[in-house]
């Protein structure tokens, strides 16, 4: 069996990876899925520590999680969609009017 | 006194928060049985309904002492996931008061504007997410209905689909608010992976025999803090809002920047308080209290600095709404191992009450400017007070009060905390905050002097008067006034809750 | 008996009652309620000299009239109002009150006439401004003393940012009331401290502080807390503190920025602020206390020091400008400096004398100059004038027995005031203190430059053809801008004859009678008599035999050589500008020494966390804490605030970095991963 500590590496370097997503991208959809990267790290981490402690607390949780990534996403599209109205464009960084 | 959870079935206690959500869905009932037409009055009259029933009802429980220490403690409910006590109706009771004056305000604001029973129930739904975020008794619910609070706050933030400050805000907020819940979800997910459960009694247990998992727990606390602090717009994750603040709609800035902030507080009083005490944590080598007391420091400094030179009054609001974040969090602060917890703890839980009005109130007058179309900047506010005296006296009364001047409601709540503050022994916490407040006082009169001392700059047209709007900053203004004499009952409940969490 | 001391409160109370009415009717008052301001000042002045006649005949006042505080018990530090009226609180008075009177009726001249609106904001604080400063003068303790100081200040904020519309004067303004409060937070410490050290800050009578440290040097007071210092470190320590709030508050180096930036006020208050009030309460509070620092010969000799170094300092940057109003501004920081050199050198009456012959002629100047722009149409640029003196004779002349009181040319005022503090460095100097030897040579070098600068605006305001249109056809002026300036032109060019001190030693006939006026008095500790004596065995100051009329041919020599290489440059029809010459010591000078940008640095990087922890000693004053941190946080914040760059990926990096720092410092802390 694989030890538990190989998740826990698994995760956090599926989370840098998200996290690296999202400071390198500009295209919001690349954000968005960088930011479900991150998401699903933490359920490797839930799924992999719910066999460990053996209860299904961890994997219950993680299908909590999988269902709000989803009305993220849905939320998230809208407001990508609205952004592309008023800027043309989905690139995060073109909305820079309020500053400072 | 008999309990009242002995009269009532026990799901009952969970009643105020059913009737956000009840309402909510009452609205969209209203809209789907005839979309084609709209009629603000009955929307905004049943969002406001609903959230004084709610109001209501909270308080009533509040004062009946339902699960309180008083009458046989905190009631949970799915096997502890949700828990009803204290402080769970303080803060509904914060947030149905503020959602009752922004549905009130909304009236005028939304008027001519389309989708308004999709606005009223987003609100009352992400105030149903904010109620529950106060009742978690595990980190499921605690991620469950923040996003509930959260995902509606997005969509209402970029609600004015037309406009560039709107949408960019909403993408912003939206965007931020992303990483924020990817971190708190991780978090989460280490803390269980250290302690093996999502319930925050459970975890309290285990957290302290988290041995070689320490390493684990601590980042997964931090991370945790760092979910808590995008709720409550504390640095490092407070960039969103300014941005969102001022982008909004500005009812729904009042809403956000003090129930959705509030109730971020909530949850992260009971996540901290109950489920990783500090003397089982502390000595594993994680201080939380230290972190929280450098956000605080961070927090309030960033905010009233960057208050102090805007020249958009909303703007200013949104910095200073930060600026306030970090004295809330003295509350999480300045506590210690063994010390009276409570007393500091409920002091900040009343001061987000008190500032639940007067904050709300100062940018409900900001979204009755909009609708008047008079300007955002302070030299466009010159004058004001010789067309529109009844409205700037209240937000005299609410510029005075959120700097903490006597006598309003703010200076009872900031001098309580801070002397809580200094009764634990974290003198320091409490002066780094009277110099913001010092501070605070020189842009928070900048607006005062705009609207009462300067000449107008040119000629105001006012239109008619937007009832809906004019009672809601009205009524603010008379709770800031009333939290003055009320003080006294509003903290000792407040600080009885709160110490039932360390108990 | 009622005498002219029952009426002294008046004095100060008439002018604040003005500011009363101008604030709630000047609306409705003919001339924006200016007449009562006219009529405040002119009944200050006529009490003033009715006190200055009862003082003249040996009476003095020294009572406290208000506790504000007291606390329990016998031996506990009492918070007080209360009036000082000896020989110079008197002098001050008549000095105060006749310049407010003059610059109020000027300012019918230069406000009214001109159709400025705001007027009764305008006479509103003119009378505020006055009522301060007397309050001031008569201010028997050193806390009254200081809270008048401050309102002095904000006064000034309030009359310098007049024209709050503009950008120049409300920035100008700002600075005014930074730099000079930078100073007082130092004033106030030393305030603070004089109170735990003697437990009193009475100037006078029994148990003054001034008397209490001249016991406690001689050995003979023991309830004095000096905290672990030796009692002369410790008291040197305390004038330094004091000294910090007259150094910002008299514009000397290095805090004298915000002066030339002042003058974007209105010009009468200009004058007041130049002649009478905010600058001279300074040089004031020195001589007030003169007591007290003539027992520590290290404050003494910085206070020549600094004097000195102003003096040459401003005077050479007053070469090179422009505008007639720079000019002034410089010339008053230098001329302040000689004050402050005659202080530090033992010289209190010679001091004293030229604050006299100063807020005359300086406050000649400012309304000379005032007549000027009203005829310019508001343009200061001497460039662009020229030839004004066949057109407007009245204001030449008197402007001209101004400058020549300014310069130092012998019989005019400021020549015979000048050059006896200069004789009074050279004197001690000579006696044994290098420090005042370097104070008086760069004094002498700022005669030359004086007599230069000064001459070099004369000639190129009124001499040579019109440069300009405006020049060639100036606006008029009417007899409430000739008032004024006739009364002042004669008084600057006689009022030098009260102390002629060469003329004694050379004809033997009595000439000092300002010497007389201060050396003797009811209140014997505040006499120059005593502080002859103190100076004496505690400064350990000599004098050397040198004779005045000696001296005082060197700086006359060196003045009228200015003059005289102004004239060759300038007095020509034609003039041009000669600064060119200069090179880089021109650029060096037009920009003040580059003053102003390494203050701003010192503002942002030094002073910041300094001021923060200065808050600690202010609880108490929150009204000045608000303010002051206020302000300077502005600095800050403009900072802080670009951390929010408004692109969603820098917050998102931003957030990261925080939270990894959070990460790692509490890991690293808490031994997490060890």
């Amino acid at each position: 069996m694989v030890p538990v500590q190989w998740y826990l590496l698994l995760a956090t370097a599926v989370f840098c990876i998200g996290l690296f997503g999202i400071l390198t991208r500009k295209n919001a959809l690349l954000f968005l899925m960088s930011v479900e990267l991150m998401l699903n790290a933490a359920n490797i981490n839930l799924v992999a520590f719910s066999a460990y402690w053996g209860n299904i607390t961890g994997q219950t949780f993680s299908l909590f999680t999988m269902a709000l990534a989803a009305a993220e996403v849905a939320v998230g599209i809208g407001i990508i969609l609205v952004l592309y109205r008023n800027f043309d464009d989905v690139d995060v960084t073109l909305a820079k009017g309020m500053r400072w | 006194m008999t309990p009242l959870q002995t009269q009532l079935p026990t799901w009952t206690a969970v009643a105020p928060t059913l009737l956000l959500g009840l309402t909510a869905l009452v609205l969209l009932l209203v809209d789907s049985i005839d979309p084609d037409s709209t009629r603000p009055g009955a929307l905004a009259g049943i969002a406001t309904l609903g959230s004084l029933a709610t109001l209501a009802v909270a308080g009533w429980f509040l004062l009946a002492g339902t699960g309180q220490t008083g009458s046989g403690g905190a009631i949970e409910l799915y096997g502890g996931s949700l828990v009803v006590d204290g402080l769970s109706l303080f803060f509904t009771v914060v947030v149905a008061s503020v959602v009752a004056m922004v549905s009130l305000a909304s009236y005028d604001y939304l008027r001519d504007r389309t989708y308004q029973a999709e606005f009223y129930s987003l609100v009352l739904l992400a105030a149903t997410g904010m109620s529950l975020m106060g009742s978690s008794g595990s980190l499921a619910t605690v991620f469950i209905s923040l996003e509930l609070a959260s995902l509606p706050s997005y969509a209402l933030v970029a609600f004015l689909k037309d406009n560039r400050g709107s949408v960019e805000a909403g993408l912003k907020y939206f965007l931020v608010g992303a990483v924020s819940s990817a971190v708190l979800t991780f978090g989460i997910s280490l803390v269980y992976a250290a302690t093996g459960s999502l319930l925050l009694a459970d975890v309290a247990s285990a957290v302290g025999s988290a041995g070689d998992l320490v390493g684990i727990a601590g980042v997964g606390i931090v991370m945790i803090a760092g979910g808590f602090a995008f709720k409550t717009a504390s640095v490092p994750f407070h960039f969103w809002a300014p941005e969102a603040y001022e982008g909004a709609p500005a009812p729904i800035s009042a809403f956000l920047s003090s129930a959705s902030k509030a109730a971020g507080f909530a949850v992260a009083f009971r996540v901290f308080a109950v489920g990783f005490p500090l003397d089982a944590v502390v000595p594993m080598g994680i201080d939380w209290s230290l972190l929280f007391a450098i956000l605080a420091v961070v927090t309030m400094t960033l905010g009233n600095f960057a208050a102090a030179t805007q020249e958009n009054v909303k703007r200013m609001l949104a910095y200073s709404s930060v600026g306030h974040a970090g004295y809330a969090l003295i509350g999480l602060a300045a506590l210690s191992g063994g010390g009276p917890n409570g007393n500091v703890m409920g002091a900040s839980m009343a001061h987000l009450l008190v500032y639940g009005f007067m904050n709300t109130g100062a940018f409900l007058f900001i979204a009755m400017v909009e609708h008047w179309e008079v300007g955002r900047t302070f030299e466009d506010y010159n004058g004001l007070a010789t067309r529109a005296p009844a409205a700037c006296l209240a937000m005299t009364v609410f510029m005075f009060s959120l700097a903490g001047l006597p006598p309003f409601g703010g200076f009872l709540s900031k001098y309580a905390l801070f002397y809580e503050a200094i009764q634990g022994g974290f003198w320091w916490l409490a002066a780094v905050g009277a110099i913001n407040s010092a501070l605070s006082l020189f842009y928070y009169s900048r607006v005062v002097k705009a609207m009462w001392i300067e000449d107008p700059t040119g000629e105001f047209d006012l239109g008619a008067t937007p009832v809906g709007l004019y009672a809601a900053v009205m009524v603010a203004a008379v709770g800031t006034l009333l939290l003055l004499p009320a003080f006294g009952p509003v903290v000792e409940t407040a600080q009885s809750a709160a110490t039932a969490l360390f108990a | 008996m009622v005498g002219a001391f029952d009426y002294a409160p008046a004095i100060v109370l008439l002018p604040f009652l003005s500011f009363l009415v101008a604030l709630a009717g000047g609306k409705y008052l003919p001339k924006g309620g200016a007449f009562g301001g006219i009529a405040a000042t002119a009944g200050s002045l006529v009490l003033s000299a009715w006190v200055f006649l009862t003082v003249s005949a040996g009476n003095a006042y020294n009572e406290t009239l208000y506790t504000w505080v007291a606390g329990a018990g016998e031996e506990t530090t009492r918070l007080t109002f209360g009036l000082l009226l000896d020989p110079l609180a008197a002098m001050m008075l008549l000095i105060v009150s006749l310049v407010a009177l003059l610059v109020h009726v000027f300012s019918l001249g230069y406000m009214n006439d001109e159709g400025e609106t705001g007027l009764p904001r305008y006479y509103a604080g003119l009378g505020l401004f006055t009522a301060s400063m007397l309050g001031f003068v008569v201010a028997d303790n050193l806390l009254m003393a200081f809270m008048f100081f401050e309102l002095v200040g904000l006064c000034s904020y309030l009359l310098i940012g007049f024209w709050f519309r503009d950008s120049g004067p409300p920035s100008a303004a700002k600075k005014a009331f930074l730099v000079t409060r930078f100073g007082d937070y130092f004033f106030l410490v030393g305030v603070v401290a004089v109170f735990a050290t003697f437990g009193t800050a009475k100037f006078a009578g029994e148990g003054a502080f001034p008397v209490i440290a001249e016991e406690a040097l001689a050995g003979s007071a023991a309830e004095v807390t000096t905290f672990g210092f030796a009692p002369e470190t410790w008291f040197t320590i305390l004038g330094l503190l004091i000294l910090g709030g007259v150094i910002g508050k008299s514009a000397q180096f290095p805090l004298h920025t915000w002066l030339p930036d002042a003058m974007e006020g209105p010009t009468p208050v200009s004058a007041l602020i130049h002649a009478a009030t905010m600058v001279a309460a300074g040089v004031y509070l020195v001589a007030r206390m003169y007591g007290f620092y003539a027992l520590s010969p290290t404050a003494l000799g910085i206070i020549a020091l600094v004097g000195g170094f102003t003096a040459l300092f401003a005077a050479t940057m007053g070469v090179v400008k422009r505008e007639i109003k720079q000019v002034l501004a410089y010339s008053t920081i230098s001329q302040y400096g000689y004050m402050m050199l005659g202080l530090g050198a033992g010289g209190y009456v010679a001091a004293s004398f030229h604050l006299l012959t100063h807020a005359f002629f300086k406050a000649l100047l400012f309304l000379g100059a005032g007549a000027v722009i009203i005829a310019m149409h508001h343009d200061e640029d001497m460039w662009n004038m020229g030839g004004l003196k066949e057109r407007m004779p009245v204001t030449y002349y008197t402007f001209l027995s101004g400058s020549l009181a300014l310069a130092g040319i012998v019989p005019f005022a400021g020549f015979w005031s000048k050059d006896e503090v200069l004789y009074e460095a050279l004197v001690h100097g000579l006696g044994g203190s290098p420090l005042l030897l370097a104070g008086y040579a760069m004094g002498l070098v700022a005669v030359f430059f004086t007599g230069f600068y000064t001459f070099r605006m004369v000639f190129l305001t009124f001499h040579g053809e019109p440069r300009t249109e405006v020049a060639r056809d100036p606006h008029g002026v009417r007899w409430n801008v000739k008032g004024p300036l006739v009364v002042l032109g004669i008084l600057a060019a006689t009022i030098g004859f009260v102390n002629m001190v060469p003329v004694q030693d050379l004809t033997g006939i009595h000439l000092e009678f300002l010497h007389d006026w201060l050396a003797h008095g009811e209140l014997s500790a505040l006499t120059a008599e005593h502080y002859g004596e103190l100076l004496h065995d505690y400064a350990h100051y000599t004098s050397a035999d040198v004779a005045s009329y000696v001296a005082g041919a060197v700086s006359l020599a060196l003045a009228l050589a200015g003059a005289g290489l102004a004239h060759v440059l300038y007095n020509v029809p034609e003039p041009t500008e000669h600064t060119a010459k200069l090179g880089a010591v021109k650029d060096l000078w037009y920009n003040n020494y580059y003053q102003d940008e390494y203050q701003i640095w010192i503002a942002t990087s030094v002073v910041l966390p300094l001021s923060r922890l200065a808050d600690k000693f202010d609880q108490g004053v929150v009204d000045g804490v608000v303010n002051g941190v206020s302000s300077v946080s502005l600095f800050a914040g403009s900072r802080i605030r670009r951390i929010q760059t408004g692109v969603v990926s820098n917050y998102a990096a931003l957030l990261t970095l925080g939270l990894t720092a959070l990460l790692v410092v509490f890991g690293v802390l808490g031994g997490w991963f060890v």
